[in-house]
């Protein structure tokens, strides 16, 4: 029985292991702290698992875990965090992508690490295209504020972006 | 750059090493660095410290024949006793903790309260003992000495200017290692969860 419970959870992370991924590159800033993070947060929706009922969607499930380990649940060993570290966070495009598609987004990355982690949240949601009520029920605050934050952090990420 | 632009950016920043099967089942059986999964470590060291000193104090109390002494470990056994509640109250509240249940801005709140009652026991309790242990520590010299020899002591005029000097420095040198030692484990924490919850609250 645990086993297959087991089974059935390793199937849902494979499915939604995008979403861990990209979560650990938004918050933690070297190869190491990312999987400390990814396991951290595998483990968090592990011990949840048999209380996910399916009343909420799975990536709002996996979603409002993921983000409340990596923002307020996990403390992430001190290190020195050098500048190489962010130039080293390039979700390996080098070899898929041309110079100019590299350097859109290292620059969108690079604008990213400069919102607050809230922000940072609720961009990736909308990036992903999670729409406005999931984003507001993961954060906990009103559809209407979302959307005046949106807009903030779109207004942000554009002067970042030059 | 529009928004829609931005988007098409992100999905090729889908690239990543995925985790085996193998892999994801080890994490499983992995141990949490969470907070709240620290927090109940603690307590559950902080209990089962508290115990083994609380039946070695018993044991120790029991060979003692009735006087002072005694009476002082007795004490101590009932202060004991009422931490051993406080851990097991607190174990049991870390355990109701959920953040699956909670969206980010509870999940903070939570935090943050817990966190702030966690210190503020923790100083407030520091507060209580320290003048306590500098009395039982008064106490226990009295007891050696004999009580006549300990008074013509400890009324002379050198001896109360150093006592108030080693309870003033004593009483600011542990309150002031207490912080510290709080603060680097905690504090720094819940300053940076209350920044955040103030972001959300803007």
């Amino acid at each position: 029985m645990a086993i297959e419970e087991e089974k059935k959870f390793i199937n849902l992370i494979n499915g939604n292991q995008g979403l861990i991924h990209k979560v650990c590159i938004m918050y933690a800033n070297d190869p190491e702290a990312r999987n400390d993070l990814f396991q951290e947060i595998v483990l968090q929706l592990w011990r949840s698992f048999p209380s996910f009922r399916g009343e909420a969607k799975i990536t709002t499930w996996m979603y409002r875990i993921a983000l409340n380990t990596a923002i307020s649940g996990f403390r992430k060993k001190t290190r020195n965090v050098q500048t190489e570290d962010l130039q080293e966070v390039h979700f390996n495009i080098r070899d898929h992508c041309g110079d100019d598609r590299e350097e859109d987004i290292n620059k969108l990355q690079s604008a990213i690490r400069q919102l607050t982690e809230v922000e940072r949240a609720m961009i990736m949601m909308a990036l992903e295209e999670v729409p406005y009520d999931e984003i507001a029920e993961t954060i906990g605050i009103t559809q209407n504020n979302v959307r005046v934050r949106m807009n903030r952090i779109r207004e942000k990420l554009r002067k970042l972006m030059g | 750059m529009e928004f829609d632009d931005l988007k098409t950016i992100w999905k090729s920043t889908g690239q990543f090493q995925p985790k085996d099967d193998i892999a994801l089942a080890a994490m499983l059986k992995g141990t949490s660095q969470s907070i709240i999964s620290k927090l109940k470590r603690s307590a559950w060291f902080e209990l089962i410290f508290t115990l083994i000193a609380g039946i070695g104090l018993l044991v120790y109390a029991l060979t003692l024949p009735a006087g002072a002494l005694k009476w002082i470990s007795i004490s101590l056994l009932v202060l004991l006793v009422a931490y051993s509640f406080y851990y097991i109250k607190k174990l049991v509240l870390l355990n109701r903790f959920d953040a699956a249940h909670e969206n980010l801005r509870s999940n903070l709140e939570q935090l943050v309260e817990k966190f702030s009652s966690y210190l503020r026991f923790y100083k407030r309790s520091y507060a209580i003992l320290y003048p306590l242990y500098f009395f039982l520590g008064l106490i226990f010299t009295a007891l050696e000495r004999g009580a006549t020899e300990f008074f013509d002591v400890i009324m002379r005029p050198r001896t109360i200017g150093f006592l108030v000097l080693f309870a003033t420095v004593f009483f600011f040198f542990s309150t002031w290692l207490t912080n510290w030692y709080l603060k680097k484990l905690y504090g720094n924490h819940v300053e940076k969860l209350k920044l955040v919850l103030k972001d959300l609250s803007e």
